[in-house]
């Protein structure tokens, strides 16, 4: 029965328990149509979990997915049709090729042409080996032909499992290329777990943090990133470090903070404060040799809100 | 269905390009395959020097030999076999992370454990059909021997063997087909419980033993209950009844195979039937049993 569409994945109060520990409570996300999505989360905050429940590994027994408008479990295999989905560590029949192993495993969505079975391996790099056997694969090139099984039948949901797992840092660039290409070409929405942050905020536009089985964070990046503190390096010479550290405690009460970096302080402040402060701080008469902003992270968020001390968010 | 029919040929390819499974098929086929070595060449040296009153009951006794040592064989060393391939095509792939990868695709997880239950009972059945074949290929030379019509030329019936109740025809194909069948069925009851068993272990060799040892001990247990402790308390008699190995047992005696080879008994006979019947029961009960602890496992790594 066709519910919902307009997100291409939608979890409502997933729970999940391992004997009497607790890995999934009341988990709450969504995933948009047509974005790349980043399942995020430290280890043991239950991705690995329910990315297995979205593939099927585990079955569904206490909460609501909704997967391209299809209920789980009953609309799995309709939902499944238009998914690929690329395992950690994919396993295929070592004693077959490449080719043949896609063959076979293509073959149990819909049977599935040479040329398209040759294209899928030539988009993710794999072309000369496309007659090798995989038991002689690399664990990145496993990797990569993990993911050519995902795309084989051009899907509308990609959903992958640390994609990046194994691989060397060119191995993590050339994946990361091959998902925007993916993205791009085929029109496909990825979602995709890995706790590599800095590799989700290049690639993913919408990211879902989880932590001890809950959702604590979830949205466009973009969203994230605008909401955050601005931090900025200040250089200043040694001998104007107490003075200026008396100009910065006058904008304390604006929730102002500061530490000393190597050859000057890191400000952590709100939004259109810098100006101010610079002006300040010229007036007072630092010696502001330069202000540099730094890049926001979404390494600063997760660590905000996955620490132990972090406000554990409502779902 | 074209996935299912795509997932059982799957199962199958895998099957047979393991090297076990090979073995399995020239182990389990060994008694045919010697004899019938032993039979051209006893062709060839009757073929030329002819045959008397003696040869001729020798090789009546031969052939009814080799049905029954195949078929007894068969089911002693069978259950070793099929606890492997059934080990491999469950255990192995919960292990290897085939199975993680079976799942992933729209197939359903009955599809799956009917698709691989087809595939080993397929693999059975070419198991049996080959040993049939060599078996059919050494009454082919039995009959030649006596004259190609397959039964014995009355100028060479010796009077004593002609007073005997034993019929005048050697093996005749249908008892064999119907010798093949039991075959087949008992070993299926033995397929259901292994892939009950498989579920539960990731490595074939470790569930190959835990379950022989199950079956042996339940066989065991069969055997002092009804012939002992069934003398004391007819509680016991009852609960050996139950022991769906008894069924193997009967399936597989002596005088089961050869009344089935003398023509006395058939697949229709009412003990036959009965003991058939319940092989196909259990078999169906392993399945359903599988099928739902099968729905409900987790796939972990």
């Amino acid at each position: 029965m066709k519910v919902e569409a307009e997100s291409a994945i939608r979890v409502d109060n997933l729970n999940k328990s391992f004997g009497r520990k607790v890995v999934l409570k009341d988990l709450c996300f969504k995933v948009p149509m047509n974005s790349i999505s980043g399942f995020l989360g430290p280890n043991g905050a239950g991705k690995t979990t329910t990315l297995r429940i979205l593939m099927g590994l585990i079955p569904l027994l206490d909460g609501k997915i909704v997967m391209l408008g299809e209920n789980l479990p009953a609309g799995r295999t309709r939902a499944v049709e238009q998914i690929g989905a690329v395992v950690e560590n994919p396993a295929f029949i070592e004693t077959m090729t490449a080719v043949e192993n896609l063959k076979w495993f293509g073959a149990l969505y819909k049977p599935v042409t040479l040329e398209r079975i040759l294209e899928s391996i030539e988009m993710v790099g794999l072309k000369d080996a496309a007659y090798q056997r995989f038991g002689s694969f690399s664990s990145g090139m496993k990797q990569r032909l993990g993911v050519a099984f995902g795309i084989l039948q051009k899907p509308k949901l990609l959903i992958l499992d640390e994609p990046t797992s194994g691989m060397d840092p060119a191995g993590r660039v050339a994946m990361r290329e091959i998902l925007q290409r993916i993205h791009e070409h085929e029109k496909t929405t990825i979602f995709l777990s890995s706790h590599l942050l800095d590799e989700v905020q290049r690639l993913c536009d919408y990211v879902v943090i989880l932590d001890r089985g809950r959702t604590v964070q979830e949205g466009y990046v973009s969203e994230i990133l605008a909401g955050h503190l601005e931090s900025w390096e200040i250089r200043i010479p040694d001998e104007n470090l107490a003075q200026a550290v008396e100009v910065l405690k006058t904008f304390s009460e604006e929730g102002l903070e500061w530490s000393n970096c190597p050859r000057g302080l890191t400000l952590t402040m709100g939004q259109n404060m810098s100006d101010r402060i610079n002006e300040a701080l010229v007036k007072a008469g630092v010696k502001v040799e330069a202000l540099i902003p730094k890049e926001a992270s979404l390494e600063d968020t997760f660590i905000r809100l996955t620490s132990d001390e972090a406000p554990k968010g409502e779902n | 269905m074209q996935r299912m029919i795509v997932l059982i040929l799957f199962e199958l390819k895998k099957i047979l390009t393991r090297k076990k499974a090979l073995l399995f098929l020239i182990a389990l086929n060994v008694i045919p395959l010697v004899a019938s070595i032993a039979l051209i060449i006893a062709y060839l040296k009757f073929k030329s020097f002819g045959f008397g009153e003696v040869q001729f009951s020798m090789l009546y006794e031969i052939v009814q030999a080799l049905f029954t040592g195949h078929i007894k064989l068969f089911s002693y060393i069978a259950p070793f076999f099929l606890a492997l391939v059934v080990g491999d095509s469950f255990s192995t792939e919960f292990n290897k992370g085939y199975m993680k990868m079976l799942l992933i695709t729209p197939v359903r997880r009955w599809q799956v454990i009917s698709a691989k239950t087809i595939a080993v009972m397929l693999f059975l059945l070419l198991a049996v059909t080959i040993g049939g074949i060599f078996l059919q290929a050494d009454l082919f030379v039995a009959r030649a021997i006596t004259q190609n019509s397959g039964a014995i030329p009355q100028q060479m019936l010796p009077d004593s063997l002609g007073n005997l109740d034993k019929p005048t025809h050697l093996v005749s194909s249908l008892a064999a087909l119907q010798l093949l069948f039991m075959t087949f069925a008992g070993n299926l009851m033995l397929v259901g419980f292994f892939i009950l068993f498989s579920l539960f272990f990731e490595s074939a060799i470790i569930m190959s033993f835990t379950s022989l040892s199950v079956l042996m001990g339940l066989h065991t247990f069969y055997i002092i209950a009804s012939n002992f402790l069934g003398k004391i308390d007819v509680w016991y008699t009852d609960l050996a009844a139950w022991v769906f190995s008894r069924h193997l047992s009967d399936l597989f005696s002596v005088s089961r195979i050869e009344g089935i080879l003398e023509g006395k008994l058939s697949l229709f006979s009412s003990e036959v039937l009965s003991t058939l019947g319940s092989s196909f029961g259990w078999a169906a009960l392993f399945y359903l049993l599988a099928l739902a602890v099968f729905s409900r496992k987790q796939i972990l790594h």
